[in-house]
């Protein structure tokens, strides 16, 4: 516990007090929004999720300390293809559902019957989620600036959390990684994120992220258990 | 187990990166992961371990039975060895009856230990003909991040080698130690972007082509072979593996005699 | 239930055989974030009961006929490992795993928010490694935490635990020797901050007053449970 006291600092010690687990009471919900991760239960206001508390106005949310990726129209993903029919293209997101892509708001030009010979399963595409139905239908597009399939460099996954810490206040931190690799590097909304360039680049960024998912477990391990 | 879907760029990725002879997580070729391994994990087990390379995190835990010989053995006990890869241990593992990836698991190992000999099934024996001892050794996936076969046959004969016969429980006498007389190890390599490497990853066995299982006794002795998956590999190839096997399964016998 | 016998299992001080009082819990240890491969997990001991839970998703739910339109399924299974009991537990199919995995479905489906993830499927892996008495509450228990950690957003977590009686005396948490000799099990699954219950098991004889006071051990024990499921959670953090 001394530990925890001596190199925490003021600041840690602030934030400690706004880390919250499910079911949590967050307080009186008059005069105040729930927003994501909170609900309202008879008048109160609720967690429903472990993360950390913020206040914004008067909405209360919780940002999560794990959490998995929601599509939201607007939203630009990295997908792999998973499937395929005449006409459409099944995209795996890292979501909780998978989308598709019709042909018509595929890359140029398909042939009905010919998805395949465009993109095949297992390819890899930059899309722009375009709408998610209530029942969590969801439609991806590639029609639109810089949306295409990825023909090289590679992929690697963050948790959707740590997108912030990655591209850092006003994308400083991205830059700075940027240049520092000499790689074209693209970050999605679905936590995956697109390194182009030479080896050596990759492998850089590559160092950098698990630097960072290393650090950035906010719990420090041990104690009692 | 659900076929994952294999990217294209993945694929592409560990070519080149083998083209540079590099690794995915940064290893060299030949280079394991750490290895941590605890003994007497499981209070109910009557030996028991805990084997933890990278991700990947197994147990195995042994348990005795009292058996009535097979006939034409009537003074011998007997071993057998199961893997369970239950979906705790990954997204692509899925519950209902044993899938043909753990069951060759279970297999390999249990035939790396079996024909290492390390067992004197004869000392199993309690009344020849009437009652001997079978040995059950159980291999159970927590996380699979890869290379779950040298994992499982680490954990497994390091819960044998401290395992205890239950002997008063069974009214058969006094408990004493199994005793294990030799120490198999088992050591893959797998194909990712055309070159063997050793103790893959999960990424790297997503990427991967075909594997290839050397199991070792004390000498050198060959216990088990297996090749899985698609994929053609050359005489010389195994060569070099056979040589990187007698290197590596010394280092981890070490490893396991400094417990 | 054992039956009744003539083992002596209180003392004349009423001190238990392993010293606890009536009321008593064993020694419970929660950690999070033990099986890197997952979503989210939980590792418990319960007195030398162990378990582990890994929660992956939600996810999209596969075969499409278990798809629900309006929210996620959950997919839930309770297994005990071969090694985890004094006589090796067979694997395969086992009517009493199949039961606990339903009960504890239908308690957990009770507080997540399922119709956030129409069309997913959250599945929930219980792996009992180590048996004592009691691996149900611990499963329950440890799959609200395990959930929590994954950030699958829930209404309260669940605290799950059992009282019972031995020698016609009511006490809290029974271990192995007495759940052997136990005369009645009674298991709960309790909301903490509502008190309100979602899982509700019970076998035995027991008096109305006897039950009463198994009830109340087990309402003051999950009150107790749920500072440590907190305390894990919060890693020691205020």
């Amino acid at each position: 516990m001394s530990k925890k006291n001596g190199a925490g600092g003021p600041r840690d010690r602030g934030r400690a007090q706004s880390l919250v687990v499910p079911g949590q009471d967050l307080g009186e919900s008059e005069g105040q929004e729930a927003g994501h991760g909170v609900i309202v239960m008879e008048g109160r206001l609720r967690a429903t999720k472990n993360g950390r508390i913020r206040n914004q106005g008067s909405t209360v949310s919780i940002e999560p300390l794990h959490t998995r990726y929601i599509p939201r129209p607007g939203d630009l993903a990295i997908g792999y293809i998973e499937g395929c029919t005449n006409n459409i293209w099944f995209v795996e997101l890292g979501a909780p559902f998978n989308a598709i892509l019709p042909m018509s708001l595929g890359p140029g030009k398909v042939e009905f019957g010919g998805t395949r010979s465009v993109m095949d399963v297992g390819e890899t595409i930059l899309c722009r989620v375009q709408e998610v139905e209530e029942t969590h239908s969801s439609v991806v597009t590639m029609k639109g600036m810089g949306l295409r399939k990825i023909r090289s460099g590679v992929i690697e996954e963050i948790d959707p959390h740590l997108l912030g810490r990655l591209i850092g206040k006003g994308g400083e931190s991205l830059k700075r990684l940027k240049e520092d690799a000499e790689c074209r590097v693209i970050v999605a909304d679905n936590g995956r994120m697109w390194i182009d360039g030479d080896l050596d680049g990759i492998l850089e960024v590559r160092r950098q992220l698990d630097l960072m998912t290393v650090e950035s477990r906010p719990i420090p391990v041990g104690g009692g258990h | 187990m659900a076929i994952p879907l294999v990217p294209k760029l993945l694929r592409a990725h560990l070519a080149e990166l083998a083209e540079n002879d590099a690794r995915i997580d940064g290893r060299q070729q030949w280079e394991g992961r750490d290895v941590e391994i605890e003994t007497s994990v499981l209070p109910r087990a009557e030996g028991s371990a805990r084997v933890r390379m990278g991700d990947t995190i197994v147990f195995a835990g042994v348990k005795f039975q009292i058996m009535k010989p097979y006939s034409d053995r009537p003074n011998q006990g007997g071993l057998m060895c199961s893997a369970e890869i239950r979906p705790v241990a990954g997204r692509n593992w899925e519950s209902g009856p044993p899938s043909p990836e753990s069951i060759e698991l279970g297999r390999v190992v249990d035939r790396g230990i079996r024909e290492s000999g390390c067992i004197d099934v004869d000392a199993l024996c309690i009344i020849p003909g009437e009652k001997a001892w079978q040995v059950i050794l159980d291999l159970f996936a927590i996380s699979d991040d890869g290379n779950l076969f040298d994992a499982f046959a680490l954990a497994g004969i390091a819960a044998l080698r401290n395992a205890v016969v239950p002997a008063e429980r069974f009214e058969v006498g006094e408990d004493y130690s199994l005793g294990v007389s030799k120490t198999p190890i088992m050591c893959s390599y797998h194909k990712v972007g055309d070159r063997f490497v050793y103790d893959a990853c999960g990424r790297e066995e997503l990427g991967g082509d075909e594997r290839i299982h050397i199991t070792l006794g004390d000498d050198d002795h060959v216990h088990s072979l297996q090749k899985g998956l698609k994929g053609i590999f050359s005489t010389e190839e195994f060569t070099e593996i056979m040589g990187r096997a007698q290197e590596r399964s010394k280092e981890i016998r070490d490893i396991l005699d400094s417990l | 239930m054992g039956g009744y016998g003539d083992v002596q299992m209180i003392d004349e001080n009423g001190k238990r055989v392993d010293g606890r009082g009536p009321g008593d819990l064993r020694d419970i240890t929660i950690e999070t974030d033990v099986v890197p491969v997952a979503d989210g997990s939980c590792r418990m001991t319960w007195g030398t009961n162990e378990v582990i839970v890994a929660v992956y998703g939600p996810m999209e739910c596969h075969p499409r006929k278990l798809q629900r339109q309006d929210r996620a399924v959950l997919d839930v299974a309770y297994n005990m490992a071969p090694f985890s009991t004094t006589d090796r537990m067979r694997p395969g199919f086992n009517r009493r795993s199949r039961e606990i995995s339903k009960v504890t479905k239908d308690a957990l489906e009770s507080v997540v928010l399922l119709e956030l993830y129409p069309r997913s499927k959250i599945r929930i892996s219980i792996e009992v490694l180590s048996a004592e008495a009691g691996t149900r509450c611990v499963g329950l228990t440890a799959a609200s935490v395990a959930l929590a950690d994954a950030g699958v957003p829930m209404t309260d977590m669940v605290v799950s635990v059992a009282s019972g009686k031995i020698n016609d005396v009511v006490v809290c948490d029974l271990n192995k020797e007495e759940d052997n000799y136990g005369e009645a099990d009674l298991p709960m699954g309790i909301l903490p901050n509502s008190g309100q219950l979602v899982f509700l098991q019970m076998d035995g004889d027991l008096s109305q007053e006897e039950f009463n006071q198994a009830w109340q051990y087990n309402m003051d024990a999950a009150q107790m449970i749920h500072n440590f499921m907190v305390d894990s959670l919060k890693g020691g953090e205020a």
